[in-house]
């Protein structure tokens, strides 16, 4: 029989899924290039959220900083699941940025590209490390600091892959500038 | 110089990563360089583009679905196991990574009763399934395209001496509502006999004795099915759009084997279980061809709509109703349609559908805010064809001033936005984004906006800004990510703080609230919210609410805020939405002209025998309340145009089943203006938007006899669109309706329609027409 005490942790982990789920999905989607996978992996975070949050007291993520919490279980689920497969033999991200990505049909690969803006384009081309930490920074909004905790790249070392990342995709996009202006007039 | 262009401080400090010291000391060293300046902003031109775009991918998540069968999961983790611990045998047992040989949730469980939905019972008998092939095996298999519903012979022998009495039975059952809490409660706990250990499971499958759970392709929702010594239990989550189980297609992931052979041919609606917050759960889960009379379609909320009856002119001479000018119902309904599902009935109000159109009503000539137009002719919705039909259509059109853009008063607009968790889907913040960017550029130097958003927390992300500022707003509108619980109210307070700091007298003074609707956190309770929104009406600053999105659209409690809030309440489902209303017909949606506007309708008992109100079921009020000024009614804006339509039996017609003629009573006697030619009189009351007493106007209507096809456009269309929305909203008065009349009097009435939203209609005519079949 669930408890008082039981409502409330389950009411809270409610919470923390509907908060955080799509955004941790979306995240490690791109990580192993496979959506299904992803929401396993998100599940299994969740389940340990669930389990170390009897377990641990205070629970993890209660001094606000969950999120963080989510994304690392989640990243470490994430490089654990590509190891087994094989398909990582380090820590190096980069080998998982050559598996395909999320695997969406034909026509939805097209409205995809037809509705991928410039930006995102140029940040396909970007090394997985830069392409990682750019996500974490501008889809879900993580500080350097929550960035660092994340990944396991230093505080400045965030700054630089993101200073970098950001300065690459400038020098594509005023690069293509007229390019694409030309082709968008001509639909 | 210290700083070149290859210093990560530069990103840093455009992204505001910067603090106290360490920003001072960077901006010492800056000391204004031009250069490095321009570099800054270059950075933060492509952060925020970068934020728009990736803000704009797509990215389905878990889907409500998969979060309800998870949290289901844990529901049962947590009462079978201590917490923290795996529950033995169970699936949750994962020590390590190759671990969870079949996580939960990919076998699907009974729901929390802690899950707010409404629960939907059904129980499939099949006619040739024969004692003790109950069992069956569940098989899942992520990732699999859409599947239709498989039935094979079972893989593995029930146990026998298990048929309950009520099991395999032939035919599905149907239990009266009132009996529906008598119906075998769902707990937090699976019910004792789905942990039956009688019940055979191949290992390593839980002990659980569900056999699959997976998404409803035609319809909204998610199923369970669980084994039952007396035959499956299925668990409808959502709704069915055939209502057919035979029919019942199931999407990725799982495929359940029905036990027994040929097709599950039974359904029954047992009752609601659980019960949604916000929602009645007296209503009558299905009407028999299995859609949702009270329309719960995961997780969304409509209140109930009783539709208004015949009345004798005799007993009730006066019809009294509030206008109406929200559009949400018809882009909602359009929603379902587009997805090939029939809506819930409780989400067509055919007001809203009828005034989603525009027609060609003259604009008021004098001081008046509005023109009024009436008209009748013969009935469509009459059974009797080829004959004179005995009923008459009555129109009343109000049309309010119009407004040019240049002449538009200042506007002093507060954006109250929902960026919660729930608001993350494509159609819902992103669109939103796009929407009030649209709104923005329609604004000029005289106009202001404010954006409060509302999460866990609430908060300003712009302060009160001149609307030429439009890369500012933009820019803030841009920035904006979901995530976060709801409070609703804590914003709402905010927004209306702001707006009240920079009130223009004589101005638009709006908050406008743009949200999927589910205000959860702290709100709500005892009318709170609704009395502030009153009070701040009251005060002169008037709410909008802008509905977005799916599966959480809480519908009434929208409606109801718009109401309250003297605003208005729409439903963008796509950017061609939003430019009609954001767009097409702004000064509509910012400047009222007039508010509290009621209808009385006295009808002639010489000339009119009964009549019925096609719609503005939930606007209905009390004769007294039509001199009433301090009841609330609804407002009109510039340009609105609300149309009503009654249906009328004349004297002369056919007799409406009605009461017999009174013993003790003669009917009362006439006034000498019953014996004119007169059907009726419209008598108008409204107030002006900063007014508190009413101006009363009457308009009284003499029928000429013209027949249908001599009617105008407009009342034809309008007829059309109340066809429409009695088939989708299974009227009582359908004799006469179907749709191939409905798709003929709108074809011949489609007018000039600029816009193409009339032959939008005659699309959705023929989308619903199909899936009705």
């Amino acid at each position: 029989m669930a408890d008082a005490v039981d409502e409330a942790r389950i009411g809270w982990v409610r919470q923390a899924l509907s908060d955080h789920e799509r955004s941790l999905v979306r995240y490690v989607a791109r990580l192993l290039g496979d959506e299904e996978a992803a929401r396993e992996v998100v599940q299994e975070a969740y389940l340990r959220l669930w389990r170390a949050s009897g377990e641990s007291d205070p629970r993890p993520g209660a001094d606000g900083h969950l999120r963080p919490w989510l994304f690392t279980v989640c990243r470490n689920r994430a490089l654990d699941a590509l190891r087994r497969e094989g398909r990582m033999r380090t820590m190096e991200l980069d080998e998982a940025a050559r598996a395909p990505s999320p695997r969406p049909g034909p026509s939805e690969q097209a409205e995809k590209r037809e509705s991928m803006g410039r930006a995102l384009e140029a940040l396909e081309r970007l090394p997985a490390s830069q392409r990682e930490v750019i996500r974490l920074k501008f889809q879900e909004g993580l500080s350097y600091k929550e960035i660092s905790a994340i990944t396991g790249h230093s505080v400045g070392n965030v700054g630089t892959l993101l200073h970098v990342g950001i300065k690459t995709l400038r020098a594509a996009l005023s690069e293509d500038e007229g390019v694409t202006n030309a082709r968008r007039r001509t639909p | 110089m210290s700083i070149d262009a290859n210093d990560p401080r530069l990103t840093a400090y455009a992204l505001g990563e910067l603090a106290g010291e360490e920003r001072a000391a960077f901006e010492r060293e800056l000391n204004g360089d031009a250069a490095l300046l321009e570099e800054i902003d270059a950075i933060a031109a492509m952060a925020s583009l970068l934020e728009g775009e990736l803000a704009s991918e797509e990215g389905e998540g878990l889907g409500a679905k998969g979060q309800e069968a998870f949290m289901a999961g844990l529901a049962v983790e947590a009462s079978a196991g201590r917490p923290g611990r795996a529950v033995e045998g169970a699936a949750c047992e994962a020590p390590s990574a190759r671990v969870i040989p079949f996580p939960f949730w990919k076998v699907g469980l009974l729901a929390s009763a802690a899950a707010s939905v409404l629960l939907l019972l059904v129980y499939v008998g099949t006619a040739t399934m024969a004692p003790g092939d109950e069992a069956a095996v569940a098989s899942s298999e992520a990732g699999t395209p859409e599947r239709g519903w498989e039935v094979a012979p079972p893989e593995q022998e029930g146990q026998e001496g298990q048929e309950g009495e009520q099991g395999s039975t032939t035919e599905g059952l149907k239990v009266p509502v009132g009996e529906a809490p008598s119906a075998p409660p769902v707990s937090a706990t699976p019910p004792p006999d789905a942990v039956s250990p009688t019940v055979p499971m191949p290992p390593p499958v839980s002990t659980e004795p569900v056999v699959a759970s997976a998404d409803v392709a035609n319809g909204d929702g998610h199923v369970t099915i669980t084994a039952k010594p007396q035959g499956v239990q299925l668990r409808v989550d959502g709704r069915l759009a055939g209502g057919d189980l035979g029919t019942l297609k199931l999407q990725q992931g799982f495929h359940g084997v029905v036990p027994g052979q040929g097709q599950a041919d039974g359904y029954g609606a047992f009752g609601l279980l659980g019960g949604h917050q916000d929602e009645d759960v007296d209503g009558i889960p299905t009407d028999g061809d299995g859609r949702w009379r009270s329309g719960v379609a995961r997780g969304e909320s409509y209140a109930k709509v009783e539709e208004n009856a015949f009345k004798d002119v005799r007993t009730d001479p006066l019809s009294t109703f509030s206008v109406d000018v929200d559009t949400a119902s018809y882009s909602n309904v359009r929603r379902f349609l587009r997805r090939n599902t029939l809506p819930p009935m409780d989400a067509v109000r055919i007001e809203e559908l009828i005034n989603y159109f525009d027609y060609s009503y003259a604009p008021p000539q004098g001081d008046d805010p509005f023109a009024v137009h009436l008209e009748v002719a013969d009935s469509p919705f009459d059974a009797a064809q080829g004959g004179a039909p005995a009923r008459r259509l009555v129109r009343i059109g109000l049309k309010g001033r119009e407004i040019h853009a240049q002449q538009r008063p200042p506007s002093n607009l507060v954006f109250l936005l929902d960026v919660s968790g729930s608001m993350e889907a494509p159609n819902k913040l992103p669109l939103l984004k796009q929407s009030l960017g649209m709104l923005v550029k329609q604004l000029g130097e005289k106009d202001r906006v404010a954006i409060v958003v509302y999460a866990g927390a609430s908060g300003l992300a712009l302060p009160s800004t001149s609307a030429n500022q439009t890369g500012t707003i933009l820019g803030a509108l841009n920035r904006l990510n979901a995530g976060g619980s709801t409070n609703g109210g804590a914003g709402l307070e905010l927004a209306y703080r702001v707006a009240t700091e920079h009130f223009v007298p004589g101005g638009t003074n709006r908050v406008i609230l743009a949200t999927d609707g589910d205000f959860n956190v702290g709100v709500t309770h005892g009318g709170d919210l609704q009395r502030l929104i009153e009070d701040k009406a009251r005060s002169g600053v008037f709410l909008s609410v802008l509905g977005f999105g799916m599966g959480d659209l809480h519908d009434r409690t929208m409606e109801t805020l718009a109401d309250k809030g003297n605003g208005n309440y729409a439903y963008i489902d796509t950017p061609q939405e939003a430019q009609k209303v954001l767009v097409d017909q702004l000064s509509g949606t910012l400047v009222t002209i007039a508010k509290d506007v009621k209808l009385q309708v006295e009808f002639n008992p010489a000339q009119v025998q009964s009549y019925r109100l096609v719609g503005y079921s939930n606007r209905m009020l009390a004769a007294r309340d039509f001199n009433d000024d301090q009841k609330d009614a609804g407002e009109i804006g510039a340009g609105h145009a609300v149309t009503a339509l009654y249906e009328v039996i004349p004297v002369r017609g056919a007799s409406a089943p009605g009461v017999d003629p009174l013993k003790y009573q003669a009917p009362g006697t006439l006034t000498p203006e019953a014996a004119s030619r007169e059907l009726l009189t419209v008598k108008l009351r409204f107030k002006q938007p900063d007014g508190d007493t009413s101006t009363l106007r009457t308009f009284p209507l003499e029928d000429a006899g013209r027949p249908l096809s001599q009617a105008s456009a407009d009342l034809r269309f309008a007829a059309a669109v109340a066809m429409y929305g009695q088939l989708l909203a299974g009227s009582a008065y359908n004799e006469g309706v179907t749709w191939a009349r409905t798709r003929e009097l709108a074809q011949g009435a489609l007018g000039v329609d600029a816009h193409g939203y009339r032959r939008e209609f005659v699309e959705l005519v023929d989308v619903a027409a199909r899936l009705e079949r």
